[in-house]
């Protein structure tokens, strides 16, 4: 039996064996490709294409539109099928890229470049084919390395303590704030601002009430799944009733699907340059699946023997764009595991679901559920296999939803985010949290200020604030805690590093947006 | 969108200083560190962000893209949002079947939806399937109102 082995600390001085059991694996394939959980993959991974080919309609969306239906479900049964909608919805965008020129997810839009030549050439079913199994073999490559990395991370991360853990928080919200949206400001200010809604409630250490203006119902927090529900969800439907009313027509003849074995061939330096490429994308918290299709494609194109041929249909960037967007799954699901961090809006979502199924994410899953966290492992990697085969047998299917009629889409989707959020509790609480967080989310995304910090920085803020006061308590009140530890330092000094490269990055590309505006001013 | 976010940096003003004033009075605990560093740390980083934000617009360098809301978009918005927060206030009372089906008949007719048949079937169907699928396969509550 091949058998890798992660040994950890936790409690001090207990040694804990964390093993990688391919047995356990299989154990978990035993699990998730059977009944119930079969079925919630293949609905959810259904579902998820469905949610990525509708222009508009984001995974995020998806899973957090999605989370309310699992809660009549085992745990298990519940994260495949929310794992099913995650891979099958990044996939998915690249449908839409293809067939209309306008990419169903913001991570499909690199498809577009070559997708939508090759469907004017008359090769969408081809280009849809390969762009099925690309993102296949992306998605897999990153599932299988999250199975083998992740338990690593986790030994390594048993040894934190509360100053490791607070230096983590502020640097996630350094990499979260800075990277998010086109301006630093907006993106410190959205940031800032879910750090303080992660306030709201009992003080961690005294047990006080902070900010809850005398609402009893506040001095638990708020209600963290109605309001991603809102903030994700609700709010892209507000947007869809500002802006779409009216559906793109697909009338492409899709033809050809099944790619052949020879094109695949011709993909295979793409897919060696965008596995790599997604996992480490994947792992960098804040950027995720767009980023990734796009330094893939970008990638492709630079080694190529022609790049000039890019952008006129070569199904090599399809392959590129898609394998890179489907390979930051895997890598953006690692740091939510292994540390409690999520990479991205869609896995925030995703920790969401699992602390409502009573895991919470971070080391210490991998050492009370690792029956639980292997047969995540297994359902991701069959995640992948499921919407290639669901995405070739169903092409045809995919592309007509494209043509569905926003005015029963756009109610429909409010009507399951309210349910939702009712669902949770069964109080109506709940429910107005989800609507006044989806129009607060409405107007931050219409104004520019991207709402993920926003959500990150509470799940960020509360392990954050906890840490700081749990080291002063350690140091006794001495703050140099946080300068005498090595791996303290080194991760602190990162996020201020990064916030710093990211502040001269904006800044930089500011002044040449100023520049470009001058200078086509002054032609006019 | 000068005034766009001249508005949003004056709206965040009084929360930063709300923030002070609440950690103010919050109770010093021995040996548990101070409960307002952080919250106070916080309110200090969005005030100066407020502030920059403030400063930009108020030189003529707006943060916000210009887009401007109007006409009936800016009414259909509204009207849904008046009509979501209307749905929510009856929906304890009547449950949620009685009152989805006019909820989604006025969503649906808000975003020009003319074919009437087809919206009725729409508002009467959706509401009882996703009743159903709650109720009896996922073992979720919903309001029941009239019904109960």
């Amino acid at each position: 039996m091949f058998l890798s082995r992660a040994a950890g600390y936790a409690s001090g001085a207990t040694r804990v064996e964390l093993m990688v059991d391919l047995n356990l694996l299989l154990h978990g394939f035993g699990t998730v490709l059977f009944g119930y959980n079969l079925i919630a993959l293949v609905l959810g991974s259904f579902f998820g294409i469905i949610i990525g080919a509708i222009p508009g309609l984001t995974a995020t969306m998806g899973i957090a539109l999605l989370v309310p239906f699992t809660f009549g479900m085992t745990p298990i049964t519940g994260i495949v099928m929310l794992l099913g909608i995650y891979t099958g919805a990044i996939y998915g965008g690249g449908i839409a890229s293809i067939l209309i020129k306008t990419p169903g997810t913001p991570a499909a839009a690199a498809t577009v470049f070559d997708g939508y030549p090759m469907a004017q050439k008359g090769l969408a079913g081809k280009a849809i084919g390969i762009a099925t199994v690309s993102s296949g073999v992306g998605g897999m490559f990153t599932a299988i390395c999250l199975a083998f990395f992740a338990p690593i991370l986790a030994r390594f991360a048993l040894r934190f303590s509360a100053p490791e853990y607070f230096a983590l928080a502020c640097f996630g919200l350094s990499v979260t704030i800075t990277l998010s949206g086109r301006s630093p400001v907006k993106g410190f200010i959205s940031g800032t601002l879910g750090l303080l809604i992660s306030m709201v409630g009992l003080d961690p250490m005294g047990g006080f009430q902070r900010f809850t203006f005398g609402f009893a119902q506040l001095t638990g927090g708020l209600s963290f799944v109605p309001m991603l529900i809102g903030l994700f969800a609700l709010s892209e439907g507000f947007r869809q009733v500002e802006v779409i009313l009216t559906a793109p027509r697909v009338n492409a003849v899709l033809k050809d699907i099944v790619p052949k074995l020879k094109d695949l061939k011709a993909c295979a330096g793409a897919y060696l340059r965008a596995c790599p490429i997604g996992l480490i994308v994947g792992i960098t918290p804040a950027i995720g699946a767009d980023t990734s299709a796009f330094l893939s494609y970008a990638e492709t194109k630079r080694a190529s023997k022609h790049p000039e041929k890019f952008g006129t249909g070569v199904p090599e960037g399809v392959a590129a764009a898609q394998c890179g967007e489907n390979a930051s799954t895997g890598g953006d699901v690692l740091p939510m595991i292994t540390l409690g961090i999520p990479g991205d809006a869609a896995t925030a979502v995703l920790m969401g679901a699992l602390t409502i199924h009573n895991l919470q994410p971070g080391p210490m899953l991998f050492l009370n559920h690792p029956q639980v966290v292997h047969q995540i492992f297994a359902g991701m990697i069959a995640a992948n296999a499921v919407f290639v085969i669901l995405g070739l047998s169903f092409a045809r299917f995919f592309a007509q939803v494209i043509n569905i009629e926003r005015k029963y889409l756009v109610p429909l989707i409010f009507i399951c985010c309210l349910v939702g959020s009712y669902a949770i509790n069964n109080v109506m609480y709940d429910l107005v949290t989800c609507a006044i967080f989806g129009f607060i989310g409405y107007l931050m995304l219409r104004y520019d200020y991207p709402v993920a910090p926003m959500v990150l920085a509470q799940i960020l803020g509360s392990m954050m604030e906890s840490n700081f006061r749990r080291s002063l308590v350690m140091s006794r009140g001495d703050p140099t805690i946080f300068l005498t530890r090595p791996i303290t330092v080194v991760i602190l000094a990162l996020a201020a590093f990064t916030t710093i490269m990211a502040i001269r990055r904006q800044r930089q590309a500011l002044k040449m947006e100023e520049e470009l505006a001058r200078q086509t001013a002054e032609v006019r | 969108m000068k005034k766009v976010d001249i508005i949003a940096a004056l709206l965040l003003l009084p929360v930063c200083g709300y923030v002070f004033y609440e950690a103010s009075s919050w109770p010093m605990l021995p040996d548990l560190g101070n409960p307002g560093w952080i919250p106070r740390g916080v309110a200090a980083c969005l005030l100066v962000a407020a502030l920059i934000m403030l400063a930009r617009a108020l030189r003529g360098r707006a943060l916000t893209l210009p887009s401007r809301l109007e006409g009936a978009d800016r009414d259909r918005v509204l009207w849904v949002a008046a009509l979501t927060g209307g749905y929510m206030v009856v929906m304890n009372y009547l449950g949620f079947i009685a009152s989805t089906i006019p909820y989604l008949a006025g969503f649906g007719s808000a975003l020009g939806e003319r074919r009437w048949g087809r919206l009725a079937f729409f508002s009467v169907v959706v509401p009882v399937a996703i009743y159903l699928l709650f109720d009896a396969a996922l073992n979720v509550p919903l309001p029941r109102g009239w019904l109960r």
